[in-house]
């Protein structure tokens, strides 16, 4: 799997990142580096305690990375919990499954990105 | 970044790196910023607000002024514990922001957001997603700026120092009195200043602790002019007194320090004046000990200021080489040993250790001190100022770029052989290209030109204020105008497209401030296009308008003036097809010709008249009154002989009040009263009536004087 592809299965915009950052290794480093970012833990678990500003900065974060990377259906569904937490608010119904289910993609893309140059 | 050739490295030419310190929540986002930067920038990594806080904290302990040690900081704004905003107001109240510039980068994209972080101090706004290299412009940019900003800043502050030495002069003055009063050599004040400057010079070399800036070296040297001020309170007998003063003498001699001091002190105005300050300091102290058994106060070491340690130095050195009532002068050896053993008062030891490095400089200095001599040192001092700043080369070098861009400009100018003009409203001056002024005989500056008789030499006072309402009235959006006017160039009238754009403000609301622009002859081309005009206007062979135009001129007259009363006239010749037919052609087109002219001297200047065609010809006339008089006489003046033929027309006449007032129903009117005027057998002329619309004649006219009657009897 290449990088191009990796992004194809996380629903990324592979030429926006490199545009931006301007260099396969960076995007490729980061890319996996995303994989072992705490934000998502720290989401899950601020949600299950409801502790809804701690899970808006988290939620925040994983959106601000998304964009920097250009991991766009993260981003975007990361955005809208986002935005529902913002002020302390419990999130709409839907939002954080989301999030989780594009995470999860994600993550799984990149293992397999992963498996594949170790290899 | 690091490893990456596609990334132009921007910032090889730094000798040491920079400091830059990321304050973000999130490890990778630090590290996408650290990895772009961390080849150019040393880069300091905190986690959220308050772990910046504590690291700016922790620098400016042993860094007052933060810019020393920190660039740039690159702020997030949402952050656990503190976040990015919160960061920004401790910045603030600390005054920090004023030393560090700081960078925001944010995915909060809202405006409210980003007008907050600009309120709190930060100098740029980077939204994320952001782009790699602009990120790294953007940090380049924003710690040169800064620098730059800091550096003007001091520069501007040395620039005053300059104003000091023109308040020096009066100083010297004001000192003189004193010295003459006490009967010193009158160069004392001169030489204590010298020496005071060259040991702080030695001083600022050897040590930063006393924050020795050139300016503040000047404004010592100025003050030290002032030292012994307060002796003018002091009876001459006692200054003057040849022996040893007695104990009491002694304590008034003393109290001339403190009194100078409160002069300064006393004095209503400038107090914060920094001459004022210092001179107060060396007033007060120039006779104090580093081992404080000095007076009025007993200070002790650096107690002292170091202005007045200066002055006191040097006023025991000048003291000692000079001849005074109550000795002879000593040498500058003997002078500066008897010093530094300590024989004529306590000194500081670095103060010494400066004495005693310079003392050859200072040896050959008083040998030949004058008033010349000091100012080329202070010519020196302003040198090595601007030696110090590094940016001088770099405002030079624009400079340079400035001169070969106007130079560049003027060949140019030069070269394209065009009238360039500028105009600016205030001061109300043009400047014209070199070239441009040569060729209208005009001066390269005109100031004033709205209101300059040589101006309007060239383009007329009219034009001249339509022109500049013309560029008044446009706008920054629309700018350029063109516009077509005559020029005289020195005699000669030609026609010439003025392109120009209008300057305006960038403030709100923007102001007209003047113009740019530049003169093109376009004479030729216009005269070429009036030529075609004519051409495609006017009949060839007569030189009469064609029928086409002729009735365009009538359609605009009717619709431009629709209260008059018209006449529209058809003739054509009689029997002109015999003309043609027994002489020829071109007899026949010389017949026309004749006619044509016989028809122009008989018009009037308004009237409009027309070949339609073949020997058919139109007139087209405005009238008040008497219309059947004028008729009459064109008609008659029309008629006669050419050559062998003799000419003779029928005319049709139609007036406007008794009909629609338009084009075609005059035309069809006039051409009814034509055919009924051959109908009644040529050679007169017809006014139309109702009763033609049958092509029936009712009122035919021939002979002239009575036809006009007729007419007249049969009209009431």
């Amino acid at each position: 799997m290449t990088l191009q592809e990796c992004y194809a299965a996380m629903g990324g915009d592979y030429n926006d990142a490199i545009g931006r950052l301007r260099s396969e290794r960076l995007v490729q480093k980061f890319v996996l580096k995303f994989a072992e970012d705490g934000s998502y833990s720290l989401l899950q678990s601020s949600l299950a305690d409801s502790n809804y500003d701690e899970a808006f900065r988290a939620a925040h974060t994983i959106k601000g990375v998304c964009q920097n990377l250009s991991l766009t259906r993260l981003a975007d569904s990361s955005s809208a919990l986002c935005e529902s937490l913002r002020g302390g608010t419990p999130p709409a119904s839907g939002l954080a499954e989301q999030v989780s289910t594009d995470y999860q993609e994600t993550i799984s893309a990149i293992q397999t990105f992963r498996e594949g140059i170790s290899g | 970044m690091n490893l990456d050739k596609d990334v132009i490295p921007l910032n090889n030419q730094k000798k040491k790196k920079e400091t830059i310190l990321i304050v973000d929540d999130s490890d990778l986002n630090r590290a996408i910023l650290s990895d772009m930067l961390a080849q150019d920038y040393n880069v300091l990594e905190a986690e959220n607000g308050q772990e910046g806080v504590d690291i700016l904290e922790e620098l400016s302990k042993d860094h007052p002024d933060l810019s020393s040690v920190l660039s740039l900081i690159l702020l997030d704004i949402v952050m656990p514990v503190m976040n990015g905003f919160q960061m920004l107001e401790i910045m603030r109240e600390r005054l920090w922001i004023e030393d560090v510039p700081v960078i925001m980068i944010s995915a909060e994209k809202d405006s409210a957001n980003i007008e907050r972080a600009y309120d709190l101090g930060v100098t740029d706004f980077i939204a994320r997603p952001f782009d790699a290299l602009i990120v790294h412009h953007r940090v380049i940019n924003t710690i040169l700026l800064d620098a730059k900003q800091k550096k003007l800043a001091s520069m501007v502050a040395d620039q005053i120092y300059e104003k000091e030495q023109r308040s020096s002069l009066m100083i010297d003055i004001l000192s003189h009195i004193v010295e003459f009063r006490n009967g010193e050599s009158g160069l004392h004040v001169l030489h204590v200043r010298t020496i005071t400057e060259m040991l702080l010079d030695r001083l600022a070399q050897k040590t930063s602790r006393y924050n020795l800036t050139p300016s503040v070296i000047s404004l010592i040297g100025t003050a030290s002019a002032l030292h012994d001020i307060g002796k003018i309170s002091v009876d001459e007998k006692i200054l003057n007194k040849p022996g040893r003063l007695t104990d009491e003498e002694f304590a008034i001699m003393k109290s001339h320090a403190k009194i100078g001091a409160d002069m300064l002190e006393g004095l209503s105005i400038h107090q914060n004046e920094p001459l004022v300050k210092v001179a107060y300091e060396i007033c007060r102290w120039h006779h104090e000990r580093y081992d404080g058994r000095g007076y009025p106060d007993g200070l002790k070491g650096d107690e002292i200021p170091i202005s007045a340690q200066m002055v006191a130095l040097a006023d025991v050195y000048d003291a000692l080489t000079s001849k005074r009532v109550y000795k002879p002068p000593f040498s500058h050896e003997q002078a500066v040993q008897m010093i530094a053993e300590g024989q004529c008062g306590a000194f500081n030891p670095l103060v010494l250790e400066c004495l005693t490095e310079i003392s050859e400089s200072i040896r050959d200095e008083m040998g030949s001190v004058d008033p010349t001599r000091q100012n080329r040192r202070e010519m020196q001092t302003v040198l090595q100022e601007m030696g110090r700043h590094e940016e001088l080369t770099a405002s030079e070098r624009t400079l340079q770029l400035l001169e070969h861009e106007r130079m560049k400009y003027s060949y140019f100018a030069a070269m394209s052989k065009e009238i360039q003009f500028e105009f600016t409203t205030s001061p109300a001056m043009v400047s014209l290209s070199t070239w441009g002024a040569k060729h209208l005989g005009l001066d390269e500056i005109i100031m004033d030109p709205l209101h300059s008789s040589k101006v309007f030499s060239v383009l007329d006072a009219d034009a001249c204020r339509s022109l500049s309402n013309t560029l008044r009235s446009t706008s920054p959006d629309q700018p350029d105008i063109s516009f077509d006017c005559q020029l005289n160039y020195q005699g000669d009238l030609r026609w010439t497209r003025i392109v120009a754009r209008a300057v305006w403000s960038s403030d709100e609301p923007p102001r007209y401030t003047g113009a740019l622009g530049k003169a093109i002859d376009i004479h030729d081309s216009r005269m070429r296009l009036d030529n075609l005009e004519r051409l495609a206007s006017h009949d060839t062979l007569t030189g009469l308008l064609n029928h086409a135009y002729a009735k365009k001129r009538i359609l605009e007259r009717i619709t431009s003036r629709p209260g008059s009363s018209y006449a529209m006239v058809i003739f054509d010749l009689d029997h002109f097809k015999s003309a043609n037919d027994n002489y020829g052609h071109s007899f026949g087109d010389q017949v026309l010709i004749y006619l044509a002219d016989l028809l122009r001297q008989s018009i009037r200047g308004g009237d409009i008249a027309a070949r339609a065609g073949g020997d058919e010809f139109v007139i087209f006339l405005e009238y008040k009154e008497e219309i059947e008089t004028i008729i009459d006489r064109i008609f008659h003046s029309l008629c006669g002989q050419y050559k062998d033929f003799p000419i003779s027309i029928s005319m049709g006449v139609a007036l406007s009040p008794a009909l629609p007032r338009d084009y075609d129903s005059l035309f069809h009117a006039a051409d009814q009263a034509l055919y009924t005027a051959k109908r009644s057998g040529r050679g007169r002329y017809c006014f139309y009536d109702d009763t033609m619309s049958n092509t029936f004649c009712a009122t035919v006219r021939h002979d002239a004087p009575d036809a006009a009657e007729h007419q007249k009897e049969e009209r009431t």
